[in-house]
Formats: C-alpha cells, structure tokens, sequence
C-alpha cells in the first residue's frame, strides 16, 4: 500500500508542476493576447489546436524531444493545460468594464500599474476558474504518462490491464477520480467566494 | 486595493512553489543507487525483480526499480542515456532489432558479436547468459493444429490465407518481426493482422479473436491455452539468449555488480523460466514473491 | 528513412489504420447521439434531476479513458466491442449536457406562445425547441467528436486498430515516423471533423442567436 502512497504523490507533482508551468505561461500569453488583438487571434488558435491532437500522439511526438519520464508528461499536461487558462485571461480582461478602465487611466495608472492594480484582480476568478479545469482534466490525462515512462497512477492503471486485475485498476483509478472531483469542488468553492466580491 | 495585493502575492506564492518543487524534483542521483529497468512483460519483469534482490541482497546498493517499462527500444534508450543501469536483453533481439545486423542462428556467434558491438558503440556490457533462450516462435490454437494438421511455420504459410494473425505493435517494426517472417515463409493471412498490447495476444488467441500469434518459447500462457508451438523450419528467427546487460560507466563504480549477476549464468534454462511465467502469469502469484522464491531456492539470497 | 519515403512506402497500413479509426469514431459518436439526444429531452422535462444526473455523468469523465478501456477489457475481451462501448460512453457528455442547455435555454415566452396557439407538448419539442436547440446540440457533437477521434488512439492496445496502431507501434520501437503517420492524420481528421460539423453548426444557428466563449 505504501507503494500507492507513492503514486498519488508522484501523481500531484507531476499535475501541480505542469499547472504551475502553463499557469505562467498561460497568464502571460492572455495579456499579450488581450494588449495585442492581432496576437490574439494567433495565440488562441494555437491554443485550440493543441487540444484537437489527440493525447497518445502528442505525448509521443514529445517524448522523441524530451525522452522517457516525468519531463515529457509534463510537457503534454503543460501544453492542454493552456487553452482554458489563455481563453479564460483573455475573456477575463476583455470583459473588465471599459468605465472602470477609463477611470484607472483617469487617475494617471500606466498600462502595467492598471493592469496589475485593476484588470488582472477583476479578471481573477475567470482566470481561477480556468486553472481549475486544466487541474481536472490533467489528473485524469496524467494516467497516460505511464506510457512514456512517466511515474503516477497510471502505473497501477496499466499493470491491472496487463495482467487483467480489476482491483489494481481500481486501486489507481480511484484516487484519481477522487482527486478529480476533490479539486473541481474545491475550487469552485473558491471561485464562488472569489466571484462574491 | 488590498485584496487585488494579496491575490497578486498569493499566485507568485503557488508559482515559487511550483519552481521549488520543480527543482527538488531534479533530485540529484545518489551514487549509491543504481536502477534496473525491464520491458513490460511479465519474464522480463520477473527477471528484473530476480536482479533488483540479488543485488540488494548481495551489495549495499540500493536498487530503485524500473519494471514493466515500455518495449524493447524505450528501455533501450533508458539505458544508453543512463536513466536506467541494468536490463535484461535477448542476444538475438539485440543482434537485429538494435544493431540492425542480418540474423545469424549460431548462438555463440550473436552473443560473441552483440557483445563486442555493443562495448564498442553504446559502452554497454553483456555480462553471462542465464540460460534461456526465448526465441519468438508461432503458435496456433489446438483447433487450427488439429484441423490443418501443421507441424511448421512452412505448414502454416500453406494455409495462412485462413488465419488471422495478431502480435504485439513492437513485432511489426523489427527485422526479426512480421515483415521479414512473411516475406521468407511467404504467409498471407487474412485480412490486416491485428495489432494489441502485448499481454494481451493470448486472451485474444483464445477467444477467438486471432488463430495465429508471436509467441514467447517461455510463456506461461501456452501450457494455459493449451496452444501448439510450429516448428521454424527456414530458421528465420535468430537466438534469443537472455542475459543482463549493463552500462560500464555503472560497472566502473560498482564493480562488484559483475560477479553478482554473473552469479546467476545458467541457473534459468527454459524450462526454470518457464515455470517462473507460469506462476505468476496462469497463477497470478506476485512477482516479488516468485523472483524470491527462485532466489531462496538457488541458494542465491 | 525519411518521412515521405515512409508513408508511401507504408501507404497501405496507414490508410487501413485511418478508415478503421474513421469507422470507430463514427459509430461511438452515433451511439452517444442515439442516447444522449432523448436522454437530454428527458432530462429538460424533469430538470430537478438533471443537475444530479448531470453530474454523476461529469464524474464518468474524469476517468481516465485508460481505466475505461481497462474495465471494457475486462467485460468483453479485446477487440473492436470493448473500445466501441467506452468510446460511445466517452462521446455521451458534451452531447447530453448540450442538448439540456440548448432545450431549457429556449426563451419561455417562446414555450407560452406555443402553448397559446394550441400546440401540444411534443409539437412543442418538434417545432420549436428542438430546432432552437440545434446549434446547441450539434455544438455538443462537434465536441464529442474531436474528444472520440483523440481517444481513439488508444483502441489500439486492445487490438481494435485505428490511427494509434500506428503511434503504438512507433513508440514500441523508438520509430518517429511512424509516431508521425499515426499522428498528423489523427490531427488532420480531427480538424476536419470540427470544421465540417462547425459548418453545419453555423448553418443551423438562427441569426440572432449569439454564443458568448468562455468555459465556466
């Protein structure tokens, strides 16, 4: 058992990371897209694109570039990770009410200053509720880095089917399902509190 | 605006943290570790395990396991870039599928070869044979046996255009695989032949699923499903003695490691494997407990 | 061997490999619309379950499709059965939850005006609603589609081929071009598929109707 302790963890690293990694470029993606319209159109269709390659093809296109483990899964989850969290920045600063704007550039704030100051809190729980989807859909994408040499749940996951035990199956599905429910609940407890002000 | 602070601090928190995370992943590789690493079926697992335990047994390594990892090549590459140190590798598989050699049938001639080839360009030494010889071969189900009556793989080209073969993905993309099998015994089965993950094949053999497989000599799945081994009458596949393989670079730092898995050098013949196969495979046995057992029973630890 | 050289001389396994993956996509897709389309009309009749229902059918997304297809192993050997049930099951959600919103979104005072001049529930749901709700609906199709043609790829560990037959074997022996020429077409046929099920989608909106994007 203490062999799935060491999954689950395994596991999170690997989602937390990747969300950490596509949370900053993700953010910083949406800003430009949202300062600079043209770039816009570019960078969301990338974004899009990047979820219609189905998962098994890019993990394995990135595994030729990053090698077998953690790295490549990380990659793949970092890269699906951006779409919700690049759309959400976007829409949110989008959707920050012109008046409000014209009021922060009345009171002499340059660009970055109503951008840190103004935009990006009133864009927040967009912005939360977009990480919150890609931390959903990595858990359960995650599962496939065992692939790839990756750690995680995955691994219990494909032994089971390997050797066609149900109960190892389930004893890494499970947490995973979990985990994902756990987070999705969680966090939209958050956003609601965020979203009151 | 206080709060719009504190969400901004709140986020650069979860970022270093992140980053803090992200490097202690990097965790820095003990030198008194080694790991082994195994393709994902169960003899080359349960070889895998046979050596993590010697070796913890035998030296004050310690072994971190990667088992069941992928194919042939994904360990392949594991060991070449040092993410792995030790696997167990078949000579013949070495010989054409990683060497791309033309196939030999002298036993001694393709370990003699892979051996010096594989010192000479990846600094990766063959340490002693364990015995077995796992070679592919093809079996067929007891009906197809009875009712065509075939002894050999020639037999079986004769009517191949009844069958439906079914392998695992890594035997189409070999020079010892599908292709070069059909093009010297000249089969023509039916239809597309069925692609599926390797442990997979004699669940789909014995429904019904395919009539003809790649199979391993040493699989416990063939006493199971009751399937008859052909004969390879042209001699197409090469030998495939099992033997741990490890980089020199390990070897160097941990010499003691040589005579321990030498320790091993004829103990597993076929029959031994095989018999290790089917525990944990028909009889659902665990693999650590099997390669124990083994060890325990060899007098090894 | 380079690319190009690869998929002519491979063209024969790499064309199979796209028209069983086309086959796969089509009949799970079509599976999940036979459900999920009179499961949303259900649903919309009776919306204090829905939201339940809608989110243990949520909670079925999250499992990992490796799981799925470990468990339709299982119950049906291997083999096209297995991946066609978890593909079917995979392509419910985006059409079920589409359908819902797209049936209960219609505008009350469209429903009362209805009623007013006479017509009966399912004249109702025929003439107006369901009409209403198609860009909706086949918004949600277009969704399942795109998620069925990625999952697919993995029907091919337990042997029921398809475009991932290609990426496995590529995998197996470290053999880019083949990763690739299970790849890119996957790519390909997915963006084909959005685009031509967006083009009906847009045929089908009534002007008038406008679609806010963002994920909520």
């Amino acid at each position: 058992m203490s062999n799935l302790a060491q999954y689950i963890i395994e596991h999170l690293f690997i989602v937390l990371i990747a969300t950490g990694i596509s949370v900053a470029i993700g953010v910083v993606l949406g800003i430009i897209s949202y300062w600079l319209r043209f770039a816009a159109q570019i960078i969301l269709w990338f974004s899009e694109t990047i979820q219609t390659v189905p998962a098994l093809a890019l993990l394995a296109i990135l595994m030729v570039i990053f090698g077998l483990g953690n790295a490549t899964i990380i990659a793949g989850l970092t890269l699906y990770a951006l779409l919700p969290i690049v759309r959400n920045t976007y829409t949110g600063l989008t959707s920050v009410p012109a008046p409000i704007k014209e009021a922060a550039r009345g009171m002499g704030m340059s660009k970055l200053q109503r951008l840190f100051l103004v935009e990006l809190p009133l864009a927040f729980p967009l912005i939360f509720s977009g990480i919150k989807i890609s931390v959903v859909n990595s858990l359960s994408i995650a599962v496939m880095g065992v692939l790839i040499g990756a750690g995680g749940l995955g691994f219990p996951i494909y032994r089971g089917i390997q050797t066609q035990n149900f109960r190892l199956i389930m004893s890494g599905a499970l947490p995973v399902v979990v985990m994902a429910v756990l987070f999705d609940y969680l966090m939209s407890l958050i956003q609601k509190r965020l979203t009151k002000h | 605006m206080k709060s719009a602070r504190r969400k901004i601090i709140a986020l650069a928190m979860v970022l270093v943290l992140a980053l803090t995370f992200a490097l202690a992943g990097c965790s820095s590789s003990s030198d008194k570790k080694i790991t082994i690493g195994s393709k994902d079926f169960t003899e080359n697992t349960v070889l895998g395990e046979i050596f993590a335990q010697l070796i913890e047994a035998k030296t004050n390594l310690k072994v971190e396991r990667k088992l069941s990892m992928g194919g042939t090549f994904v360990n392949f590459e594991a060991i070449k870039n040092g993410q792995i140190d030790i696997y167990p590798e078949y000579t013949g598989t070495a010989l054409t599928a990683q060497l791309k050699m033309d196939v030999l049938n002298d036993p001694d001639e393709t370990y003699r070869i892979v051996s010096e080839e594989f010192d000479k360009q990846f600094n990766i030494k063959w340490l002693k044979p364990l015995g077995l010889n796992n070679t592919y071969t093809l079996a067929v189900t007891n009906e197809v046996y009875e009712k065509y009556g075939i002894e050999t793989f020639s037999d079986l080209a004769a009517i191949s255009e009844n069958l439906i073969f079914g392998a695992e993905h890594e035997f189409f993309d070999r020079p010892d695989g599908f292709d070069g099998l059909v093009e010297t015994y000249g089969m023509k089965f039916k239809g597309e032949p069925k692609k599926m993950n390797v442990s997979l094949k004699y669940q789909a053999i014995g429904n019904g699923e395919i009539d003809v497989t790649d199979a391993f000599a040493t699989d416990g799945q063939i006493m199971q499903y009751n399937l008859k081994i052909l004969k390879d009458d042209k001699l197409f596949f090469p030998p495939y003695y099992a033997a741990p393989i490890i980089r020199k670079e390990t070897l160097e730092k941990h010499p003691e490691l040589e005579e321990v898995l030498n320790s091993l050098a004829g103990l597993l013949d076929d029959a031994t494997m095989t018999e290790l196969n089917y525990k944990v495979d028909v009889q659902n046995q665990d693999i650590k407990a099997v390669a124990q057992e083994f060890l325990k029973g060899k007098g090894l630890i | 061997m380079n690319f190009i050289e690869f998929v002519s001389r491979n063209r024969a396994v790499i064309l199979s490999s796209l028209v069983q993956h086309i086959y796969l996509v089509c009949v799970s897709v079509f599976a999940g619309i036979l459900v999920s389309i009179p499961a949303g009309i259900l649903l919309s009749r009776h919306r204090k379950i829905a939201d339940k229902i809608l989110a243990v059918v949520g909670i079925v997304q999250t499992i990992p499709g490796l799981v799925m297809l470990g468990f339709a192993l299982l119950l049906f050997g291997v083999g096209n059965t297995p991946a066609l049930v978890v593909l079917s099951v995979y392509s419910i959600l985006p059409i079920l939850r589409n359908t819902y919103t797209g049936l209960t979104e219609v505008q009350p005072g469209l429903i009362e005006a209805g009623y007013g001049i006479g017509m009966t529930s399912s004249q109702l749901l025929f003439k107006v609603q369901l009409p209403l709700a198609l860009p909706s609906i086949i918004s949600g199709i277009r969704i399942s589609t795109v998620y069925i043609v990625s999952w697919a790829a993995l029907a091919a560990l337990i042997g029921a081929g398809g475009l991932g037959d290609l990426i496995w074997t590529g995998l197996s022996t470290y053999n880019t071009n083949y990763i690739l020429a299970g790849a890119i077409p996957s790519a390909i046929l997915a963006f084909l598929f959005s685009g031509l099920i967006g083009a009906v989608q847009r045929l089908a909106t009534p002007r008038g109707l406008k679609e806010v994007k963002h994920d909520e």
